[in-house]
């Protein structure tokens, strides 16, 4: 049951970033996942400050590069079932259709997709880990069969965003605005490893909002999705999952992008396969060695070992669909 | 005397919609979870967060100083010092707040408060100190020597040997056979998670006290709370007129309808407490996890010579039961059997009954037995199964059953499931691989009596139908009145029902086992009988006629020789005297040395991805023997349902317990995954076999609701083997569990 707080509803950015600059303040955007750590207890706050009416947080527009510029307050529902998302940046798109469910997708907005916080089941649940505060992961002893097998120190949770690593293989710059002003940068340095802070999950300081996302036009000859593995057909985060983006001319690969889901505290991006895969022909070789490349460093925990045969699997599976 | 079986029936067997399906979707029917007393208060209760613990100290003295709250109640309160969990000798080990925990989820304190949201803030002002112990939540570790204790007695709940059975020479069967084969099979852990959650509303009147509760069965319920409160029967009264589900986790009385009673009584006013969904995942019960070692020996002509299991099961930290052998003893022909089960102590919750309670664990196993042992001898599946069928139930005494559709099951399931093109079709050399599997399977009990009925026939021709029975949301009240309107010719919009109240109905026994139907629509039957027979009587007189020659048709009495001798029903002159007509039935005994089962068959044909071990179900087919279809849409809503059930144990559902800490960390709706309509497959048929068992009792009903669930996680295991060549003996089949499965494969 949630407990008091005072609510706020901001009236502008500016009004937000004030209101939100206090310890104890939280932003509610959709609430689908801010709402649900409340009640569970996982962290507590003395006042909610709503940005859902800030007008100039909301749609996704083209930009006059040929880019795209996407309002934090875009909802997943708006994004899977936008035609030029669809059409230009399908990663995207598939990505915010494949993530909860279609009440939540109404619901849940892209800023608060990318903020959300773990859904690592000791972090939800009635343990002091090092996230909280605590001193101990306790996964590493643990039930970790949904862990993460990169990436992990301190903390061994699993980014649970779908579209972040969508957005990642898009090369997607975010952009920031605080007390100090507003900054841009790309997606890549927003999230925060465990190694350098296990008590938050990307670079927003108190009182930062995240406020919009923005996409080059796509390369030419690109092709991408978003595949998904997952227990259960709806209303289920993913078990592990693979953005990828190409830029494919006259048969070879000039450019590409592989960034997984489910497999670290950060969406992560496997290089290794994108190397494997730069100037090649999208052939069964060349998706074995990536999908192979893209597991090559892995260091599972005791219950995840799946992970590997899983990821490997799925990337081949993407990428034989790319081919195809 | 019984009455004649039904010939043709012009309602029963029909597809009727719910007779409550509008108050139901409406939002107009009131469920206990709905009730909204006048002054009531809020009680939610205080749960031990370890799995196992002393209490050593429980202050409350802030929490009862927060606004709103009216009481607190702990171990330290005389009157909530109330026996609970009786061991296997029935003498109580704990306590409604027993300072010793012996597993997550115990019940520590609980406070009244004005409003929902004060009593939560006060739960987390009250001061706990805790000893924590060593705890111990692995069965198999539970069993070996030495193992930390969960009752000071050991950790077996019955003494090893306890309900061992064995038949003939199973070495010799062994000897026998041209194949043996053993495997080691596993079932994890699931928990019920009704649609409505677990709670009451409790409200006294003086010495009275109501409950509304939601219950599979009002009148254990009463019983359990006078034995509990120390009154007589005539002073509690329980409600449970709608009810959102149950599975059997609400066959027992829960430790929260005494607390809010006691609440009720202590305040002076009405309490409702209900339980948060993830209160339930932890304390209202589980279908146990069961691990099964079995062997089976079989001739090359598929007669089977010998099976042999070894079970173990883990009831929690409470006295239940969790056995799974009697399919293996009674399913299919076999001379030589034996059955060891050990049931034990784990500091986890206790289990409580399951729909089809250790059946689809034991379907598990000896279905996907039965089709190994198939391709072993090279012969198909449904064959196999054919030749071993069972006219007499082995595990009773070699009683015959009443009556046995599980041939026809099996043939005319694999007819409208296209069995042989499905196993012939090409299973696909890409990623995504096909299979079909399938499945028998049965269901061990039938009820009988005691079960009373009333029909009341007011003056105007409608009717009130009385049932004690519960309608957990099967549809129990439309069947019940789809039988009154076939015996009286009532519409069923002129049937009203009252049921379901200790203190306007009368006795039956609880809702489960699958046996409402078949107890409760015969006493109906016999009511509306009654009340028929007092019709013609009544006309008999009026029309100077003998009652042997009328007959009620369409609301009229009307006389077989001469037909222009007719009189409404509401033209009876001694009806509108008495203005009611009152009709009781009771449920007759079973028939002597027979036995009643329900038998079923379920096929599935699934895709599997090989490069990530996801699997798909893309259809199902079942054919059910469980006696008359009463309702074709309830019917089929049963069969649906449990398939659909079936596929959560055989793909999803598990619980998991932090092997550090004991807790269990999916203890919500995201992270136990119950299957969602995208898991189900659209294409799902069902056929009924009727075998017009006149015997088993007046209205020809065997039990639907349990068999619906038991073959189909073994179908579609059988089916993931038929697509991949790997058998997955541990059930869910995760993709985790399927790809670490496969890839083993690919690299030898
Ligand atoms: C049952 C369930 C299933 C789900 N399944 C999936 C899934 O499969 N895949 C998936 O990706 N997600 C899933 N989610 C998560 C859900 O999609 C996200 O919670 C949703 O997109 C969050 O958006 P929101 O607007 O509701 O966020 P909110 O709950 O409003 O906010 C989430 C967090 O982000 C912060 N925040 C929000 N907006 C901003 C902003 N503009 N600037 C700074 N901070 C901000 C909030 O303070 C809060 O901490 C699921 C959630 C539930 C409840």
């Amino acid at each position: 049951m949630l407990s008091q707080f005072a609510y706020r509803k901001a009236g502008s950015v500016q009004e937000a970033i004030e209101l939100s600059s206090r310890p104890g303040a939280r932003i509610l955007a959709g609430g689908s996942d801010l709402l649900g750590c409340l009640r569970d207890g996982v962290f507590s706050a003395d006042r909610i400050v709503s940005i859902s009416g800030l007008k100039e947080l909301k749609g996704v527009a083209a930009t006059a590069g040929g880019g795209m510029r996407i309002g934090a307050l875009a909802t997943l529902a708006e994004i899977a079932g936008h035609p030029r998302l669809r059409q230009a940046y399908p990663a995207l798109a598939q990505a915010a259709a494949a993530a909860a469910s279609p009440q939540l997708r109404n619901q849940g907005t892209i800023g608060g997709n990318l903020c959300q916080r773990p859904r690592c089941w000791y972090f939800r649940g009635d343990f002091p880990c090092a996230r909280k505060g605590g001193d101990t992961c306790y996964a590493i002893a643990g039930e970790n069969q949904l862990h993460c097998i990169f990436g992990g120190e301190g903390c061994y949770m699993v980014h649970p965003s779908d579209t972040a690593p969508a957005l990642l293989a898009l090369d997607a710059k975010v952009r920031i605005q605080g007390r100090k002003g507003a900054r841009t940068i790309p997606l890549a340095s927003f999230f925060v490893l465990p190694s350098v802070d296990p008590r938050r999950e990307n670079a927003l300081a108190p009182g930062e909002l995240l406020t919009e996302i923005l996409l080059d036009p796509p390369e030419p000859g690109a092709r991408g999705l978003y595949r998904k593995v997952r227990e259960r057909g709806a209303f289920d985060f993913a078990l592990v999952g693979a953005a990828i983006v190409l830029a494919i001319s006259e048969g070879t690969v000039k450019k590409a992008r592989v960034a997984l889901s489910g497999v670290a505290p950060v969406p992560w991006r496997s290089e290794e396969a994108e190397a494997a895969l730069a100037g090649k022909k999208l052939d069964q070789q060349a998706i074995a060695a990536a999908a192979a490349a893209a597991v090559k460093d892995a260091e599972p925990l005791s219950g995840n070992g799946y992970k590997i045969p899983l990821v490997r699997g799925m990337v081949e599976d993407a990428l034989s669909a790319l081919a195809g | 005397m019984n009455p004649k079986p039904w010939g043709d029936t012009a309602v029963v067997g029909k597809p009727v919609s719910r007779i409550d399906a509008y108050e139901r979707l409406s939002g107009a029917a009131i469920y206990s979870l709905d009730v909204l007393l006048p002054d009531m208060l809020h009680a939610a209760i205080l749960r031990c967060p370890h799995a196992h613990a002393i209490v050593k100290k429980v202050d409350a003295s802030a929490a009862l100083a927060m606004p709103g709250v009216r009481a607190v109640l702990t171990d330290a309160d005389q009157e909530a010092r109330i026996p609970w969990h009786p061991d296997a000798q029935g003498k109580p080990v704990s306590r409604l707040f027993d300072p010793h925990c012996r597993c997550e989820g115990e019940e520590v304190a609980a406070v009244a408060a004005e409003t929902p949201q004060q009593a939560a803030d006060a739960l987390r002002r009250i001061r706990v100190e805790y000893e924590t112990r060593p705890f111990v939540i692995e069965m198999e570790a539970a069993h070996r020597a030495g193992a930390t204790q969960v009752h000071d007695g050991g950790n077996y709940v019955y003494p090893p040997g306890t309900g061992d059975t064995e038949r003939g020479d199973v070495a010799k069967g062994f000897a026998e056979a041209d194949v043996v084969l053993e495997e080691t099979y596993r079932t994890s852990c699931e928990i019920h998670t009704t649609m409505e959650v677990h709670g009451s509303v409790a409200k006294w009147d003086g010495k009275r006290l109501t409950v509304w509760n939601t219950t599979q069965g009002v009148f254990d319920d009463q019983a359990a709370l006078a034995a509990a409160l120390k009154m007589p029967l005539s002073d509690v009264r329980v409600i449970g007129h709608y009810m959102g589900g149950g599975f059997g986790s609400k066959l027992n009385l829960g430790k929260y309808t005494v607390i809010a009673a006691l609440f009720a009584r202590k305040t002076g006013r009405p309490v409702k407490l209900f339980l948060s969904r993830e209160e339930t995942f932890l304390s209202v019960g589980n279908r146990p996890a069961h691990t099964m070692k079995l062997k089976a020996g079989v001739r090359k002509d598929g007669t089977l010579t010998a099976l042999e299991l070894n079970g173990i099961g883990t009831v929690g930290a409470y006295t239940d039961w969790t056995t799974v052998g009697y399919q293996v003893a009674d399913l299919y022909l076999c001379p030589n059997v034996r059955v060891k089960e050990l049931q034990v102590y784990t500091h986890a919750g206790q289990s409580r009954p399951f729909r089809a309670p250790g059946f689809p664990q034991c379907s598990w196993a000896l279905e996907q037995m039965m089709d190994a042992l198939a391709e072993k001898i090279g012969m198909d599946p449904v064959e196999f199964r054919l030749k071993n069928i069972a006219a007499v139930s082995q595990a009773e005494e070699n009683k015959p059953y009443t009556s046995t559709g599980f041939a026809e099951c099996l043939r005319e399931g694999a007819r409208v499931f296209g069995w042989r093109q499905a196993r012939e079709r090409k299973k696909g050399d890409g990623a995504w691989v096909r299979g079909a599997g399938m499945a028998g399977g049965m269901w061990g009990y039938a009820g009988g009596p005691p079960s009373t009925a009333i029909v009341r026939l007011y003056a105007d021709g409608s009717v009130n139908l009385n049932i004690g029975a519960s309608d957990l949301g099967t549809g129990t009240k439309t069947v019940m009145a789809m039988v009154v309107a076939e015996e009286l010719g009532v519409p069923l919009d002129r049937i009203q029902i009252e049921s379901a109240d200790t203190a306007t109905t009368q006795y039956t026994g609880a809702s489960g086992g699958s046996k409402t139907v078949m107890v409760d629509s015969p006493a109906v039957r016999a009511a509306a009988l009654e009340v028929k027979a007092a019709l013609v009587q009544m006309a008999a007189g009026q029309l100077q006629a003998a009652a042997s020659g009328l007959s009620l048709v369409n609301g009229e009495i009307v006389s077989a020789d001469s037909p222009d001798k007719r009189v409404k029903v509401q033209d009876l002159k001694t009806l509108k005297e008495q203005q009611v007509v009152v009709g009781v039935g009771r449920r007759g005994p079973n028939p002597a040395g027979k036995v009643i089962r329900p038998f079923a068959a379920q096929f599935a044909e699934v895709e599997v991805n090989t490069r990530t071990g996801e699997m798909r179900v893309l259809r199902m087919a079942a054919a059910h023997d469980s006696g008359r279809v009463m309702n074709r849409l309830t019917y089929e809503n049963q069969v649906f349902g449990g398939m659909t059930m079936g596929i959560g144990l055989a793909m999803t559902e598990q619980r998991i317990l932090d092997r550090e800490t004991g807790k269990m960390v999916n203890a919500n709706w995201h992270d136990y995954k119950i299957p969602t309509m995208k898991d189900a497959p659209a294409d799902m048929t069902c056929v009924a076999i009727d075998p017009h068992d006149h015997e088993c009792d007046t209205t020809s009903t065997k039990g639907l609701g349990e068999p619906a669930m038991v073959p189909t996680a073994a179908a579609v295991a059988n089916a993931f083997y038929h697509a991949t060549g790997v058998r997955m003996t541990s059930a869910p089949i995760t993709p985790a569990e399927a790809i670490a499965a496969l890839s083993k494969r690919r690299k030898g």
